[in-house]
């Protein structure tokens, strides 16, 4: 059937956003990386020792507390950390001689993803009722007090792989769950759908902004977002990233009904005791933003996530398989999944792990501003599994 | 040359497991994950070293190639540029590291200049989106192999070696 241009030419706009308008994006962002482009001189900057930690954190509880005669002990650099720098310790002062175990989770001067602080306050605070989380005891939004950007939350317990098991990765990936699966799979389908349910209108976060519903803007803010983040910290050109950032421009579907989203919520964010399997934390809000529920499905069910089992079956997050991990989602929620938006945000999210890996972190490595550099290089080596995804998915679109 | 590059590293990589990592108490958990993420680079920069020049330049000639695959599609406004550039990269020496990396950046930049459009105001033939599919296949394929050794590749098993993807 041939095809009236005159028609095509007079079809109304999808909606009044511009795809190309790269200023769209929530202003707490756009706050957050241009102070990443005006702070990245300052470099290099080095891994904490225990006594700065400890001579910090006297002087942030007596300046914002008021606190007397406080001690700073057991302090304990937490494991992971790809992109902040956290250590547990006990605060004692005059007023609780007994003490209380905390930790505090602080921005190097430059990480593999450069998020706010205060955004991750709260949410947490946000979802205190709703679901495990750490409890928030302070918070040094852009650093002020303390110098660096900083959360401090109470301790939990839990572990986030089997202290049994046999795989084990930097940030989780290739952790098998084996046998905890059973157990640990259903909550996390229902943490997912928890999150979706939230109702985000009633919350105080003022750190955030939301798109319009019904409009592209949910996916735009997102492509605009990272796209910033390349063009900010570009080492080396890499055309794929940047036909993909086009095709996400070109391709960006309607979001009806903004929800929050975690947008990291995958094997190694999470935290459960042994031996019952019970979640302790949700942990890593520190992408959370109000979007498409599609963006953390489609983060969920990445290959780089997943494991096999000895059969071959792809185990989303070493928990589930995939057609029972949306089936389970779509009940838990009430959201129905359309095939066409999961698929645009696998995209999107092939692009934001490759953004991310070739070139936040390639960055902030090559201007040694972050507490584990060869962290970044060694995730950095990983890029081209995504650059592979982008390609594969985009052809299939 | 003696002592070779790969005994060198090996030497290190020894002295690391041997005798940096046992000295080191359960307390010392950063430094210990450093110095087990030194170790994995050292295990591979040994299967790469030999390959780090013939493999930049392998790319490099992959992104002219793309450039000169695009050329005749591109917007006329882009020609004289595009053709300028293409010519320039091939003056290059492909055994010089330093100058082929810059060149990657210079071409690569148009590249993506293009494939931009000028943020959408000039549109992108289909031989184009094609031809940059179709190297991010291939080069995609190239770098997965060149960092298989991570392990974070969940399809390593299925990728060649070095080796093979050098002889092309």
């Amino acid at each position: 059937m041939a095809i009236d241009m005159s028609e095509i030419g007079e079809a109304p706009p999808v909606d009044r956003v511009d795809i190309w308008n790269r200023e769209d994006m929530e202003p707490r962002i756009r706050e957050i990386l241009d102070r990443t482009v005006r702070d990245r001189v300052k470099g290099p900057y080095a891994a904490k020792t225990d006594m700065e930690v400890v001579a910090m954190l006297e002087r942030y509880f007596a300046r914002t507390e008021g606190l007397e005669s406080i001690r700073i002990s057991g302090v304990s650099r937490m494991a992971g950390g790809a992109s902040k720098e956290q250590f547990a310790f006990t605060l004692q002062h005059e007023g609780d001689p007994a003490g209380e175990r905390l930790v505090l989770r602080m921005d190097p001067l430059e990480a593999i993803s450069q998020t706010c602080r205060g955004r991750e306050a709260q949410v947490h605070i946000a979802f205190a009722d709703i679901l495990p989380v750490a409890p928030v005891r302070s918070i040094d939004a852009d650093g002020e007090i303390l110098g660096q950007p900083a959360i401090i939350l109470g301790f939990v317990n839990g572990v986030t792989e089997p202290s049994e098991g046999k795989g084990h990765g930097v940030s989780g990936i290739g952790t098998r769950y084996d046998d905890w699966a059973a157990k640990l799979a259903p909550q996390f389908v229902d943490t997912l759908a928890q999150v979706h349910r939230f109702d985000w209108r009633s919350a105080d976060l003022s750190y955030f902004a939301a798109p319009e519903a019904g409009t592209r803007q949910a996916p735009i803010w997102q492509v605009n977002w990272w796209s910033q983040v390349w063009w900010d910290g570009v080492v080396q050109p890499v055309a794929m990233v940047t036909y993909a950032e086009r095709w996400l421009r070109e391709n960006a579907p309607v979001c009806d009904a903004p929800v929050m989203c975690h947008s990291d919520l995958r094997l190694g964010n999470f935290m459960f005791e042994e031996p019952s399997g019970k979640f302790t934390a949700v942990l890593d809000w520190e992408l959370a933003h109000i979007g498409d529920f599609h963006e953390d499905i489609a983060w969920a069910i990445q290959r780089l996530f997943g494991t096999w089992t000895d059969d071959g079956t792809f185990l989303v997050c070493g928990l589930i398989a995939r057609d029972e991990f949306l089936s389970a989602y779509e009940v838990a929620s009430g959201n129905q999944i359309d095939p066409v938006k999961l698929h645009y945000y696998e995209v999107l999210n092939a692009y934001k792990c490759a953004v991310i890996d070739l070139g936040q972190a390639m960055r902030a490595a090559t201007e040694s501003n972050n507490h584990q550099d060869i962290i970044l290089t060694w995730l950095g080596s990983a890029g081209a599994v995504f650059l592979e995804q982008l390609v594969m998915l985009i052809r299939k679109a | 040359m003696l002592p070779s590059i790969d005994l060198r590293i090996a030497n290190i990589v020894k002295a690391l497991e041997q005798v940096v990592l046992p000295a080191l108490t359960a307390r010392e958990r950063l430094a210990k994950d450093q110095v087990n993420l030194c170790i994995g680079h050292l295990q591979m920069i040994a299967q790469q070293w030999r390959w780090a020049a013939a493999f930049e330049a392998g790319s490099f000639h992959a992104m002219i190639a793309l450039a000169e695959e695009m050329q005749p599609s591109v917007d006329a406004s882009y020609a004289e540029e595009l053709g300028q550039a293409i010519a320039t990269a091939k003056a290059v020496e492909g055994h010089d590291l330093a100058a082929v990396e810059h060149a990657i950046v210079a071409l690569g930049g148009l590249i993506d200049r293009i494939i931009l459009g000028e943020d959408g105001q000039v549109a992108l033939a289909p031989a184009i989106w094609e031809a940059v599919l179709s190297y991010g296949e291939k080069q995609s394929l190239r770098e997965r192999t060149w960092f298989a050794a991570t392990g974070l590749d969940p399809d390593r098993k299925e990728l060649p070696s070095i080796a093979e993807v050098m002889a092309g």
